[in-house]
């Protein structure tokens, strides 16, 4: 196809969705106007039900749970997909130690950079657990501290170099997170069906109103959720790296190469 | 608070713009960190701290970082035949 034609053709399906556009901008409530009748049954509701704190987590994990059922197996598939499509012929065989890029000059960082990831690295994982373990509390929950955590390992790589980072982190451990976060959420949905219940009925007792310990069965999802998307990020995080790279064994076990 | 959210919105147009304006992929890293951070901020200043936190999360560290990182793996030549 030309380039006159696709934009002729760009144009025309233009003009096409416009009308459709327009009525649905032109339908929008205004902005900043009102909360949605849904968020407003919400508030009044899920504290007294739930013993929670933070609406979101409790739509995420317990009111609308089978969403993020679903959206856990997509993150999964979809970490899965890019571990496959970057491993290729390296097959499933991780190397235990840093494989190397060969010709690549190793460049040495600067104290400052190590001193600044070392002293960042705890806190960042540090602060990851906190927003995991304040799901039902405070805003955030296993997505946003299972990204933070995994930040928080990017920084041993950003401090100590690609070998050093290798030694902390085993490929395996990440496969058994992801796969297990995943394993734990669907079980959470299922055990409670053991006992007669519904699927991802909270079974679990509530626990106290603002207290660490609300939400019952939202915490072991959040946990499941936490693990997948710690083990998920890091993994994906390995395999671009260890993509760049070919098996050799380095001269000496604690040679450093960024 | 009724002149925060129009700055805010300007400076998530600016800083958009700058992801696309700029060229050298090192610094577009930190054009698209700035512009995840300005997000942030307009997401919390909209009262949704929860999407505030994984834009935070997600925009300003886990994906600058992998992109940084990933420029520095595909760096390949010695540093000494940059100049």
């Amino acid at each position: 196809m030309s380039p006159n034609a696709r934009i002729v053709l760009l144009a025309l399906a233009g003009l096409a969705l416009l009308p459709g556009a327009a009525a649905v901008i032109a339908g929008l409530p205004a902005f900043g106007s009102t909360i949605a009748q849904y968020g407003e049954r919400i508030n009044a509701v899920a504290p007294e039900a739930r013993h929670v704190a933070n609406m979101v987590s409790a739509i995420n994990f317990d009111l609308r749970g089978l969403d993020t059922l679903g959206e856990e197996f997509m993150l999964l598939a979809a970490i899965t997909g890019t571990v496959v499509l970057l491993r290729g012929r390296r097959g499933e065989g991780n190397t235990e130690r840093a494989m190397r890029r060969p010709g690549r000059a190793v460049i040495p960082r600067s104290e400052a950079v190590v001193l600044a990831c070392r002293i960042a690295g705890p806190l960042t994982a540090l602060f990851g657990l906190y927003v995991v373990l304040h799901a039902t509390v405070t805003p955030g929950g296993g997505f946003q501290g299972g990204v933070i955590l995994a930040s928080g390992t990017l920084l041993i790589y950003l401090g100590e170099g690609y070998a050093g980072w290798r030694d902390a982190i085993r490929s395996h451990w990440l496969d058994a997170l992801e796969g297990g976060g995943a394993l734990l959420f669907a079980l959470c949905g299922l055990a409670p069906m053991l006992t007669g219940a519904a699927f991802m009925q909270n079974i679990l007792p509530l626990g106290t109103f603002r207290d660490l310990f609300s939400g019952g069965l939202m915490l072991v999802e959040n946990l499941g959720v936490a693990l997948a998307v710690t083990g998920g990020f890091t993994q994906l995080f390995l395999e671009f790296m260890e993509e760049t790279r070919e098996a050799r064994e380095p001269e000496e076990p604690g040679e450093e190469s960024a | 608070m009724t002149a925060i959210l129009p700055l805010l919105f300007l400076f998530a147009a600016i800083s958009g713009t700058a992801v696309v304006l700029v060229r050298d992929p090192a610094r577009q890293v930190f054009a698209i960190a700035v512009n995840g951070l300005v997000l942030a901020i307009l997401f919390d200043a909209l009262q949704a701290p929860d999407v505030a936190l994984s834009e935070l999360a997600v925009g300003t560290a886990a994906v600058p970082l992998l992109f940084l990182v990933a420029l520095m793996a595909v760096k390949t030549q010695p540093p000494e035949e940059d100049s």
